[in-house]
């Protein structure tokens, strides 16, 4: 590497220029347009996450990237300025030491140059973003994890996974624009367990038997759904042909730890969880009279649980014709995650809506600096035909 | 895909670079407009123990300070390496992009007044057009 030339001078020079002195600026022996030098603007407390290698850019080449700190995701976006922005890059930039002799002769030398590498047309700056996991969901659901399979793939070669649109962590972080706490919560949220390395969403089939089994050993022995030892109930299964890492998952799934603290091996089932598993299961097939459905369901939910309507929001719909009401699935988890998607189509479903019913519905919106009222005003028209009438919103 | 950006500045010690700014275009005379590699801009000056600095670019004077930026801005540089030199078995991917980070703005020199028209004697390399409102600046 070239020594700078005494003379020619970098930024230090420009930033450090003393009182009662001047120093000439000239365009730099390599001045150009230097595509390949952009500046991002962004946030003083992200800068110790660039200094340690903390962030990373993430998208297709036909997606807009995103960059991703460990926990946020950014969209990024080029702002272009028509001021005239003159780039100097400090003396000791190897990169720029020229190394011919073309800034010879200038009479400059007791005062000091200093060099222009470029003119930025702009900066490239971040908006916080809401994570995109739909795309996680689409992958994933490509080849959810079935019955029987742990058999079968033992045969297959690591190309041939691959192929089958399997998805290592690794494979997802290269697809999908979220940062690794986000997409971590969206594999939790999605229920996906991390089979022989490869994220699964297991086949809902395949966990409605699974848990099915669950609910009839626990008769059949006599556990307490409130206290299930996982030892037990793990080996138990795997006695009765099922993965110890599905019947895991099921407790995860499905349950919740009774003490958050490690080491921890006694469950609970979640009310909530199972009852809706088998409301779902019920509405599979399409929609059902809302008596004959709440007959199904309540005969189906083990003993001890209590199913209440109040469970269903975001899962169903209810409809009157007449004197019926109907039941009818309709659940929150299958509807896109970006506002105007999603309520493009709620009010495809339904013209109108009652507060109550949407709520479900778009609670968990995430937009950053946008709150609930915010996506409301934005997304939806309020109506309110008389005072004391509920008021209705339809789309703007 | 994905590119981790890279920094080998390692804690806090990025080096800095500097911004000077100014409103409209810089523009050399034709003679020289297609060979700008060393020409002089102008000269910058700091007339007094403030933070307000002269520009003087042929014929005529900016006037401005040095002000810090709201947020940093970070100069990165990027890099393409082909497959070609680095084989990895990758078949949906013919180039690999990579960034670095070589530096860090704070600080700019912001020149956003109107030039003011120096007597002056000798034939200047470049002058500086200031926009007038409304009009477009071409180069």
């Amino acid at each position: 590497m070239e020594q700078p030339r005494p003379g020619r001078r970098g930024a230090e020079a420009v930033l450090n220029l003393q009182p009662s002195s001047s120093i000439s600026i000239a365009y730099h022996p390599l001045f150009g347009p230097h595509d390949d030098l952009i500046l991002l603007e962004l946030d003083e407390k992200l800068v110790p996450d660039v200094l340690q290698q903390r962030i990373t850019l993430r998208g297709q080449p036909d997606e807009d990237a995103v960059l991703c700190t460990g926990s946020k995701t950014y969209a990024v976006k080029f702002v272009g300025t028509s001021n005239s922005v003159l780039l100097i890059p400090p003396s000791d930039q190897s990169e720029f030491c020229e190394d011919s002799l073309d800034c010879d002769g200038k009479d400059d030398g007791e005062r000091g140059v200093v060099s222009v590498i470029k003119v930025a047309p702009g900066s490239m700056e971040l908006v916080e973003v809401a994570p995109r996991l739909d795309k996680l969901k689409l992958l994933l659901s490509v080849s959810p994890y079935r019955f029987g399979e742990e058999i079968e793939m033992e045969d297959l070669e690591e190309t041939e996974k691959s192929n089958r649109g399997l998805y290592k962590w690794d494979d997802l972080v290269q697809e999908v624009q979220a940062s690794d706490d986000e997409l971590r919560s969206g594999l939790q949220a999605l229920s996906a367990v991390e089979i022989g390395s490869y994220w699964r969403i297991v086949d809902e089939k395949y966990m409605d038997t699974i848990l099915r089994m669950l609910l009839h050993n626990s008769v059949l022995n006599d556990w307490s759904l409130d206290a299930l030892n996982e030892d037990e109930v793990v080996g138990v299964l795997e006695s009765d042909g099922f993965p110890q890492k599905l019947a895991r998952h099921c407790l995860d799934v499905y349950g919740s730890k009774v003490d958050e603290s490690v080491g921890s091996h006694v469950w609970r089932l979640d009310e909530r969880r199972v009852c809706v598993h088998f409301a779902r299961e019920i509405l599979k097939e399409g929609k059902k009279k809302t008596e004959s459905f709440m007959a199904e369901w309540l005969q189906k939910i083990p003993e001890g649980m209590r199913a209440s309507f109040d469970m269903l929001e975001g899962e169903i719909l209810t409809e009157r014709f007449g004197v019926e009401t109907w039941v009818r699935p309709f659940s929150v988890s299958s509807l896109p995650s970006s506002p105007a998607e999603r309520f493009s189509i709620l009010f495809r479903e339904r013209p109108k809506w009652e507060w109550k019913d949407l709520q479900p519905y778009i609670r968990d919106l995430n937009v950053p600096g946008l709150s609930s009222e915010g996506l409301l005003l934005k997304y939806t028209r309020r109506t309110q035909p008389t005072m004391d009438a509920e008021p209705v919103l339809s789309a703007r | 895909m994905q590119i981790r950006v890279k920094c080998n500045c390692g804690e806090g010690n990025c080096p800095e670079w500097a911004i000077v700014e100014l409103q409209g275009t810089v523009e050399a005379q034709p003679a020289v407009q297609d060979r700008l590699q060393n020409l002089q801009i102008g000269l910058l000056c700091r007339p007094s123990s403030q933070e307000v600095y002269t520009l003087t670019v042929g014929y005529h004077e900016l006037t401005g300070s040095k002000v810090p930026l709201k947020k940093p801005l970070l100069v990165l540089k990027k890099t393409k390496h082909s497959e070609s030199d680095n084989q990895i078995g990758d078949a949906s991917s013919s180039s690999r992009v990579e960034l670095h980070v070589i530096g860090i703005i704070r600080h700019r020199i912001l020149f956003k007044t109107r030039p003011k028209a120096l007597i002056s004697k000798s034939e200047p390399a470049v002058k500086e057009r200031s926009r007038t409102p409304g009009s477009v600046a071409s180069n």
